[in-house]
């Protein structure tokens, strides 16, 4: 009898032990087949970099289709009065001292989010279950995003170069919200800008192995009279990993210092 | 408010380095300063994880490294003088990190060692990679809170400021010799239940320590994740190369990496360059020892390299 009973609670220590542990695996796995696999290493390769809208040849610039899918005429809703910023902020890029350009990505700055992605360097994407990390080629910057819902958004005033991000699953779309943006960041070679008000929400949905489509929508009711969202596609780099650009370094072998003044508080 | 915080950063990246890197990790209240970045709770709030239990494994057999491992437990940082060196000027006294050869010597050639000199020297600091917000080097990266896991078949190093390395466990090639990176090519295997590591295709711009200590673009490092408990990971490095020293040697971190339960903090951002105000200091010393047409060294002596 006494061993009877004993067979019974090993027996029982063994199924709840079992089902303790099988439990959450099961959950991961389920939770794997629903949300998209995003991992490898990415490219943008087009002319965004350049100028997010349509534009004509400048110096050093190809032609080209703007990225702006809405609003539908391809143009980014500046208000009246923010335009003209955006002209200032372009004539201040023609020069060829990097010190002295306006464009804060020449000075080897965090080029913020969206523009980090279109740059032209590769990225990866290193999914788990609780955060995906995108590690950029350019100046090894990465992001760590939590996708765990869990995750508060810091409430200091901060303002962050990359913003703060937090992502969650919707159907096949890795979906990324960005705020707590500081103002000093721009979009494209062309001036296009934001204020601190900045908002973005990050659309990435894979069309096939090798293709991703990436969606941004800016928000920022200081600067723009609406919301507006530019889309391209991704493509898989197979042929190499991540390498090395160290901004910084490259400014070195040009003989520049980096001490020049950091003024983001005067000028903005 | 956030510039602030990016001062301070370029601050630890720049001028206060010497002092930042000898002060206990315990011992910051704020953190900024000296701060391994990235993870919360590392300052003053590491957490031990208690009796260390069996060395977790993975699927394949193979110990699992995955978790978060402080690079400095006990607050012992180590990162400006690799040998033995008595405490003074801001730096704490500390043993030799080298373990072969015997004498913690590292056994540089006669014409790499007048190089290791001029770097150590003061008036020389501003040449130092890392307060211009470039990357460390492998060794440094080890007295830092580092974040490792598994993504398929990589190994994943997630470190402190702009570090992560991508180490690929499928027993690829090294990059052609046309490549050069940072933190050289990563190539990783198991040596029963040590984690290898095999890194080439180095460039010639990284320095190991603030003390000047370097390798040449074509050193070979090789190092060894070995898990003694659950909650200690031994960590060491061998270089190869011939042109810059007399024999292979062997460091490793100043005490074996400890697991930590850190929650990662995501929004502590990579910024460093975008605040850097005071490499001034360091490049003002420069110019007054060498005259303002000096052009600073950021490469290896060519003669050493080629």
């Amino acid at each position: 009898m006494r061993h009877r009973v004993l067979i019974w609670l090993i027996a029982a220590a063994t199924v709840a032990a079992t089902a303790h542990s099988v439990t959450p695996t099961v959950k991961a796995q389920a939770q794997a087949r629903r949300t998209p696999d995003l991992q490898g290493v990415w490219r943008a390769w087009n002319l965004a970099k350049y100028d997010l809208e349509d534009h004509g040849a400048k110096p050093g610039v190809p032609a080209g289709r703007g990225f702006v899918v809405d609003p539908a005429d391809g143009r980014i809703p500046y208000k009246p009065e923010a335009l003209a910023k955006r002209t200032m902020n372009y004539e201040g890029t023609k020069t060829l001292d990097p010190v002295k350009s306006s464009d804060p990505f020449v000075k080897c700055y965090l080029p913020g989010i969206p523009r980090m992605t279109y740059l032209g360097w590769p990225f990866q994407i290193i999914q788990t279950p609780e955060e995906v990390t995108f590690v950029y080629e350019w100046a090894h910057k990465k992001r760590v995003v939590p996708v765990d819902n869990k995750t508060p958004v810091p409430t200091d005033d901060g303002g962050a170069w990359m913003g703060y991000a937090r992502g969650h699953y919707d159907g096949n779309s890795l979906v990324v919200n960005v705020t707590n943006f500081n103002p000093y960041t721009w979009y494209d070679m062309a001036g296009n800008y934001h204020s601190d008000a900045l908002q973005v929400v990050e659309r990435y949905t894979p069309m096939n192995a090798d293709t991703l489509q990436y969606e941004a929508t800016m928000t920022d009711s200081k600067v723009f009279t609406r919301p507006w969202t530019i889309r391209m596609t991704i493509q898989r780099q197979k042929d190499i990993g991540l390498l090395d650009y160290e901004c910084t370094a490259m400014l070195d072998d040009l003989g520049i210092d980096h001490t020049w003044p950091r003024d983001f508080d005067e000028n903005n | 408010m956030n510039t602030r915080t990016h001062v301070l950063l370029s601050s630890a990246a720049s001028l206060v380095m010497f002092a930042a890197a000898s002060m206990p990790i315990t011992g910051q209240g704020g953190g900024e300063i000296g701060r391994p970045g990235g993870l919360a709770n590392v300052d003053g709030q590491v957490k031990s994880t208690g009796p260390a239990g069996p060395i977790p494994k993975r699927p394949d057999g193979h110990p699992d490294l995955t978790g978060t491992w402080n690079g400095s437990p006990g607050g012992v940082t180590h990162t400006v003088i690799l040998e033995e060196h008595p405490p003074g000027f801001g730096v704490l006294g500390g043993k030799s990190l080298i373990i072969d050869p015997k004498d913690g010597i590292i056994p540089y050639q006669p014409r790499a060692l007048e190089e290791r000199d001029r770097r150590r020297d003061d008036a020389n600091g501003y040449e130092d990679q890392v307060g211009h917000c470039e990357f460390y080097d492998i060794g440094r990266i080890h007295s830092f809170t580092q974040e490792y896991m598994f993504v398929g078949s990589t190994f994943v190093i997630n470190a402190t400021q702009h570090i992560t390395r991508i180490v690929p466990m499928d027993g690829r090639p090294h990059l052609p010799p046309g490549i050069r990176l940072w933190l050289g090519d990563p190539v990783g295997h198991w040596e029963g239940d040590t984690l290898v590591v095999d890194s080439t295709n180095f460039n010639d711009r990284t320095r190991m320590s603030l003390g000047g200590d370097f390798h040449g673009a074509d050193a070979h490092i090789v190092e060894r994740f070995q898990m003694v408990d659950a909650n200690t990971i031994r960590w060491t490095m061998t270089i190869d190369n011939p042109k810059v020293f007399a024999r292979p040697w062997t460091m490793t971190s100043p005490a074996p990496m400890k697991r930590i339960k850190a929650v990662p903090d995501f929004d502590i951002e990579d910024t460093c360059h975008e605040g850097n105000v005071d490499l001034v200091h360091l490049k003002n010393t420069y110019y007054q020892a060498h005259g303002k047409d000096a052009k600073p060294k950021y490469g290896t002596d060519t003669a050493i390299r080629r």
